[in-house]
């Protein structure tokens, strides 16, 4: 009888959430434009253009660290295969490995400003997992995938 | 993430495996850690401290007996601009910063900065600011002598090192903004699940807050450093008069930025204290939730109090009541939290460990420079007051043992988190004595100069302002000199010492101290449990 399947679901933590952003942004356009403004109206216009600079890069930093909250995977491991589910935004893309034939591999950076990448590979097709993790964490999920998943032409038991 | 492990499996390393600590100059250069640049900012902000201080050293020799002694007067205005530009944007800003990054990832619960690169950009702007501004001494007219507030039109009178100097302050500026724009979104974005916003520790709050005041204050001195310049170089007229312009306006935007500056400052010295004082009370924190209201309080006052600084320019009467009550109202929020402080001791029991005597140090200090500002505040009085050495007196007790005495006590209280050794505690409290003493020697006198009538930003004075400036310059050598003993006691700490414990201080709340001493390079790759987060969140 085939073992129950086991789900790892990873996503970024975020505690803001998109209305808290834009409301949260629009506060401090108010505060900080409106400063800008009223220097402007009184005739010290190179005020406006450094805020509106700053909102800009505000906006780009909050952009950024928000688009964590629309990646996440789920890798459903079971006896036989291996599916991992990606999903960015409403995109879902799934890729199904043969658990017996695939490994997974932690590649180092080849340089040390970039992150390591975590892949599970089989028959020349690889999946990156975990790209939005923090290093410490990456090597967690490495480490926990080995064990369910072996080496090529491995299969340990699942719990 | 769900669910994940460490325990030892056969990963496929295509590498040979190492700590994921980069190595060499190329750890720093490179650096992404929010400890790696905690670190860096911080050992910026002492060299800094060195800088600006021996600038402050030429200052008080120049003045300690009455005539010309060892610099021209251009030397010396020079002098006293410099030593405040390092002070406040190379010392200062940059030690909180520092702290920020160590601390507030791993306050909140998270791995790290959300934009580290970013984070290493706003880092590495700054030795390009500083040494561009220092080397304005070398330059045809000397460095900018104009003082730190640069008032037009005598500024834009300034030789070559002018647009040197407006292109540094540009540069400390972005930084500024970059580090308040990544401490803004880690703070909101990146608190672990159930650290809510009123479960943060004050430090984080206090530099929310700082942020802000950062975000909407840094622009107006960007655009008025920009109108200096080009009514230097293209013509325009912002603030002469001749072309119609209108030169107290420079002062009314540049205290727009001038007076939340002084909160950006001396805000995240509130959170450091509301963290310490407890600790070494054996108590919670007073009145958690009105300290974070008093912070935000004094954040918005702070944008409308900035015409205290121009009652001498002849600003209406209704301008004038309207700024000198608004600056009395900031007594209020600052009074709860001095009381809530003084409550959290009240029958705790306490010990005088490093942070806590400089947490004491700021709790008087800051107080007393508190109150010199509540007589500023009132119209009448700064008419006697405005640009004497009273007014030297006031800020230097809010910056020195209030912004100093906190960054030196927040280094004292996380310095065995930071490496895993306890310090020299002997000597951490000769430094707080010493520092404590002669910063007392060093600025009080200057109260009586200042009612007595010298004024500030003059390298000679008349003979009856001598023993003073005498007594005023010993105390500042000594306390100048004391400062030693600080880069010392935190080189033998990171050598040697007893080994720290993960909590350090027995009655220490917060996520940090759930960590090992020290803490490791990478922290919270796992999220803090929601309980732990509760257990630190005692307030």
């Amino acid at each position: 009888m085939d073992a129950a399947p086991h789900r790892i679901e990873i996503a970024p933590n975020c505690s803001l959430s998109v209305k808290g952003a834009l409301l949260f942004f629009g506060g401090t356009c108010f505060g900080s434009l409106g400063v800008a403004g009223t220097m402007a109206s009184l005739g010290l216009w190179p005020v406006l253009p450094f805020a509106g600079l700053e909102m800009v890069l505000l906006a780009w930093a909050l952009k950024v660290s928000l688009a964590r909250r629309r990646n996440s995977q789920t890798i459903t491991i079971c006896d036989r295969d291996i599916l991992v589910e990606s999903r960015t935004g409403s995109r879902c893309v799934q890729v199904v490995f043969p658990r017996h034939w695939a490994q997974v591999k932690l590649r180092h950076p080849a340089s040390r400003l970039s992150p390591s990448r975590l892949v599970i590979e089989s028959h020349g097709r690889q999946c990156e997992v975990g790209d939005f993790l923090t290093e410490e964490e990456r090597r967690g999920l490495a480490a926990r995938l080995s064990r369910m998943i072996g080496r090529i032409n491995e299969s340990p038991t699942l719990a | 993430m769900a669910e994940h492990a460490h325990a030892p499996a056969a990963v496929v390393h295509e590498h040979e495996e190492h700590d994921h600590k980069p190595h060499g100059w190329k750890r720093w250069v490179y650096a992404t850690n929010h400890k790696d640049i905690g670190t860096m900012y911080l050992v910026f902000s002492g060299l800094m401290f060195l800088i600006g201080g021996s600038f402050a050293m030429v200052i008080r020799a120049e003045l300690f007996k009455p005539g010309m002694q060892l610099v021209d007067p251009q030397l010396f205005n020079s002098m006293t601009t410099m030593h405040a530009l390092f002070m406040i944007f190379g010392a200062v800003m940059p030690a909180w910063t520092g702290l920020a990054n160590w601390l507030i990832p791993m306050q909140i619960g998270a791995p790290d900065m959300a934009l580290p690169r970013l984070n290493n950009m706003s880092f590495w702007i700054l030795p390009f600011a500083f040494t561009l501004l220092f080397c304005t001494l070398f330059v045809p007219g000397g460095a900018p002598a104009g003082g730190w507030t640069m008032y037009a039109p005598l500024f834009v009178q300034t030789g070559d090192a002018f647009p040197m100097t407006i292109f540094a302050i540009h540069m400390m500026g972005a930084s500024s903004i970059l580090g308040a724009i990544n401490v803004i979104v880690t703070i909101m974005n990146m608190r672990a699940k159930g650290m809510g916003l009123l479960r943060m520790p004050l430090f984080v709050w206090t530099w929310l807050i700082t942020a802000f005041l950062l975000i909407a204050a840094m622009p107006v001195l960007a655009g008025a450093v920009t109108m200096l310049l080009t009514d230097h170089y293209f013509g325009t007229t912002f603030f002469a008069a001749t072309g119609g312009g209108d030169p107290i306006m420079f002062q009314h935007i540049f205290w727009f930025f001038g007076h939340p500056e002084v909160y950006i400052l001396i805000l995240p010295a509130f959170g450091v204290v509301s963290e310490i004082i407890p600790t070494f009370s054996r108590k919670p924190l007073f009145g958690y939730e009105t300290m974070v209201y008093a912070t935000a309080s004094i954040g918005f006052l702070s944008f409308i109090v900035w015409a205290h600084h121009m009652f001498v320019t002849g600003i209406p009467l209704a301008g004038q009541l309207f700024f000198m009550l608004s600056t009395m109202l900031i007594a209020v929020p600052t009074g709860v939290k001095v009381f809530n402080w003084t409550a959290t001791m009240y029958k705790g029991s306490l010990s005088f460990e490093p942070p806590m005597l400089f947490a004491l140090g700021f709790l008087f200090m800051f107080t007393i420079g508190g109150f010199s500002g509540l007589m500023l505040a009132l119209v009448p009085a700064d008419y006697e007051y405005h640009g004497t050495y009273f007014v030297v007196a006031h800020f230097h007790y809010v910056l020195v043992p209030g912004a100093v005495f906190a960054i030196m006590g927040a280094v004292y209280y996380w310095l065995p988190k930071w490496c895993g050794n306890m310090y020299d505690m002997r000597l951490a409290k000769w430094h707080f004595w010493l520092s404590a003493i002669f910063v007392n020697v060093l600025f009080f006198p200057q109260h009586f100069l200042g009612l007595a009538g010298m004024p500030r930003r003059i390298p000679d004075y008349p003979v009856q302002f001598t023993d003073w400036n005498m007594v005023s310059s010993l105390g500042g050598f000594a306390f100048g000199l004391s400062q030693f003993l600080f880069p010392y006691i935190i080189w033998k700490c990171i050598r040697s010492g007893e080994r720290a414990t993960g909590r350090v201080w027995e009655s220490a709340h917060g996520l940090e101290w759930e960590l090992p001493s020290p803490a490791p390079y990478h922290s919270w790759g796992e999220p803090p449990s929601e309980a732990l987060i509760a257990r630190g969140a005692a307030h």
